[in-house]
């Protein structure tokens, strides 16, 4: 299954939760922007970040829609 | 296989037979002889037992573990090597086995975490399992029930009465824009196409604003807005159909202690509120809270149409109210708020017409942190109390004032004005005094020690002035929550736990994203805090969270302050003449009465 169809099954918003190895929180959220830019997200944005001794446990979000959008998984129902 | 034949249950494994021994008793139970083997037998001994008691069915387990899979698998091979395989069912089940996983080793059957005896005697006797699923029914409740509204504090039901009559007295031949035009948007909803509807329609955009004016006139969207197109009609008609057909709705309750658990949606879109909703259906929420915008509140007089809105909360309007209650599960309860801004009649109207079960009246918070006129929302409340009653819908009065820096004492004192004005229309009030870590207890450090004595101490108070439901909101623990995802759901989950705990009708919660201002709620968010909510009231059960000494001493300055308010506020004409006086909350404690509508109550 290629990545855009399971994109489409998404509701509105994908949240990535990891542990980023970095020197502070500065580069944990451009670790973490660009890990959603990986996934072809672009509507990207931090939830949560805190960086403590080795990293930062970071919440990262990538809306596929927002309210007023066409959601393409009710296109889907018909 | 029938009952002649007996059952093995075998743990492949070295210490664990738990999940076995239960399924031993349920199988007795069901008229089976079974033989139990002890854990750490080999192999060869659990198929010598199968053979030795010519049994219909072996029931292995296992906790899935490395090297587990050959163990099992090599197992299967023994079976069939001995003659046993053709002759018996073989399942299998443990922590980490999946029915996939148990096929691809060569079991009938494998059973997980989570598995009922039904299950397992459904598979020994050759048919489909009939679970019970009457957990997951629910029935929709009316949390007023078994209230009398009986005063135990007759000092402030003496002082409440007095401000309350005086109130209605006053409010009983004024009018307002919102009055008239909730009346013609009856007469729209009910009459014939015709000449007379028509003529409804026209004064009602007359005594609309301008740009509501122009919606219906012109056709003009106002920004951000865009009607539904036909074929996203028809998606989402066959999204709603599709969805309730696999319905499975969970029971976060586990006593019937535990309070009715409502979720808040207003994403913008009728469509995704109603996603949402399902979501929160599925997972466990007994009701759902309709937030519009608050430029829709603002403005006289309401849109037409399913109508779409790219941000924070969605447009009222009847057919968006349709296509939501359309939606929602029947045992689910559905609240339209109309505490602020200038449609409130309208509101509770269109609430009641499209069979809300509850709304939301309010006076002091409405006026003095909702940004509307004390007088306009007096009025208005009073005709929004006539349709609660004629509709029979309940609703909560809120005390959201606290948020501005009103202290509790004050915000209860309105709250309770309002909610006495109800019950002497024969109205039921829900009271809803926040669990928050307010501004007030911020500056008094009065939840420095922990959040439980002072919101354990709102309710002690409440209960020791009337026998009335109380609903915490909204939602609980609300600036306590951050926007990490296990903190707030936490957080949400020990709030929850302390007002089932205080034995409260209802709760409201947040999602666990509810602190993250960059962007709309997202639906897994609102699974996180009900899950952790499902978990609290597991852990308590029927146990009970014990406040310290310090609660009853906030409970008893919190009546005394509610006191003195109310005898203050008894010098002035009218609640809202009080309301504007700063006596429920002044601009120095941050409450500003609102100008939203000022100066348009008139004389009948």
């Amino acid at each position: 299954m290629i990545m855009e169809t399971c994109l489409k099954k998404v509701m509105d918003a994908v949240d990535i939760e990891t542990f980023f190895v970095c020197k502070d929180e500065e580069e944990g959220r451009e670790l973490a922007l660009a890990l959603l830019e990986k996934f072809g997200l672009k509507d990207t944005d931090i939830v949560f970040i805190e960086h403590s001794g080795p990293g930062a446990r970071v919440r990262a979000r990538g809306y596929l829609y927002r309210a007023g959008d066409q959601y393409a998984w009710l296109e889907g129902e018909n | 296989m029938n009952k002649d034949k007996k059952v093995l249950l075998a743990p492949l494994d070295p210490v664990h037979d738990i999940g076995l021994k239960i399924m031993n008793r349920a199988l007795k139970e069901n008229g089976y002889e079974t033989v139990l083997l002890p854990p750490d037998y080999q192999p060869e001994e659990i198929l010598k037992a199968a053979l030795d008691n010519e049994v219909g069915a072996v029931l292995i387990s296992r906790t899935l573990g490395y090297g587990v899979a050959e163990l099992l698998s090599k197992f299967i091979d023994q079976a069939e090597a001995v003659g046993l395989r053709e002759k018996v069912k073989i399942a299998i089940g443990g922590m980490g086995i999946r029915v996939e996983l148990a096929q691809e080793l060569g079991y009938d059957a494998g059973f997980g975490p989570g598995t009922v005896p039904e299950q397992v005697i459904a598979f020994i006797e050759d048919r489909e399992p009939v679970l019970d699923l009457s957990g997951a029914i629910k029935a929709k409740k009316d949390i007023t029930t078994g209230y009398d509204y009986a005063y135990a504090n007759k000092r402030i039901e003496e002082l409440l009465d007095q401000i309350a009559e005086k109130t209605m007295t006053w409010a009983a031949d004024k009018t307002t824009s919102a009055i008239q035009r909730a009346e013609l948007r009856r007469q729209m909803l009910e009459l014939p196409e015709g000449k007379e509807r028509e003529e409804a329609r026209k004064k009602y955009v007359e005594l609309s604003d301008e740009k509501i004016r122009n919606f219906y006139e012109n056709g003009t969207m106002p920004p951000y807005t865009r009607p539904l197109a036909p074929q996203e009609m028809a998606d989402l008609e066959k999204y709603v159909e599709t969805t309730k057909s696999q319905m499975r709705m969970k029971k976060l309750q586990k006593t019937d202690k535990n309070p009715t658990v409502f979720i808040q949606y207003g994403t913008g879109c009728p469509f995704m509120d109603i996603a949402h909703a399902k979501v929160g259906e599925s997972w466990g929420a007994d009701g759902v809270v309709h937030f519009d915008p608050s430029w829709n509140a603002r403005a006289e007089g309401f849109l037409e149409g399913v109508l779409t809105h790219e941000q924070d909360g969605t447009i009222i309007t009847w057919e968006n109210l349709q296509k939501i209650k359309e939606s929602l599960e029947p045992s689910t309860l559905w609240q339209v708020r109309a505490h602020r801004g200038l449609n409130t009649p309208e509101t509770v109207l269109l609430a009641g017409k499209a069979g809300a079960d509850m709304t939301k009246i309010n006076v002091a918070y409405g006026s003095l942190g909702g940004g509307t006129d004390p007088a306009r929302l007096t009025v208005d409340a009073i005709q929004c109390m006539k349709y609660a009653k004629e509709f029979g819908m309940p609703f909560d009065v809120v005390t959201n004032e606290e948020l501005c820096g009103v202290p509790a004492a004050k915000a209860f004192a309105g709250m309770l004005t309002t909610a006495h004005i109800a019950i002497k229309m024969g109205c039921r009030p829900v009271l809803q005094p926040l669990f928050v870590y307010s501004p007030e207890v911020m500056i008094t450090g009065e939840m420095e020690d922990n959040y439980v004595d002072f919101n354990a101490g709102k309710i002690m108070a409440l209960r020791s002035i009337i026998n009335a439901p109380i609903w915490p909101g909204a939602p609980i623990g609300f600036l306590t929550q951050t926007e990490d995802r296990v903190q707030s759901s936490l957080s949400t989950a020990m709030h929850g736990a302390l007002a089932s705990s205080l034995g409260v009708e209802a709760i409201s919660i947040a999602s666990s994203d509810e602190a993250y201002s960059g962007g709309p709620i997202a639906g897994p968010s609102r699974i996180d805090t009900l899950t952790a909510l499902k978990e609290s009231f597991r852990f308590f059960g029927s146990a009970s969270i014990k406040p310290t000494e310090q609660a009853a001493v906030i409970a008893e300055k919190i009546v005394n302050g509610i006191i003195d308010t109310l005898e203050k506020a008894l010098e002035y004409e009218t609640f809202p003449v009080a309301l504007y006086a700063g006596v429920y909350g002044s601009t120095a404690e941050g409450a500003y009465p609102g100008r939203g509508g000022k100066g348009t109550v008139v004389t009948k």
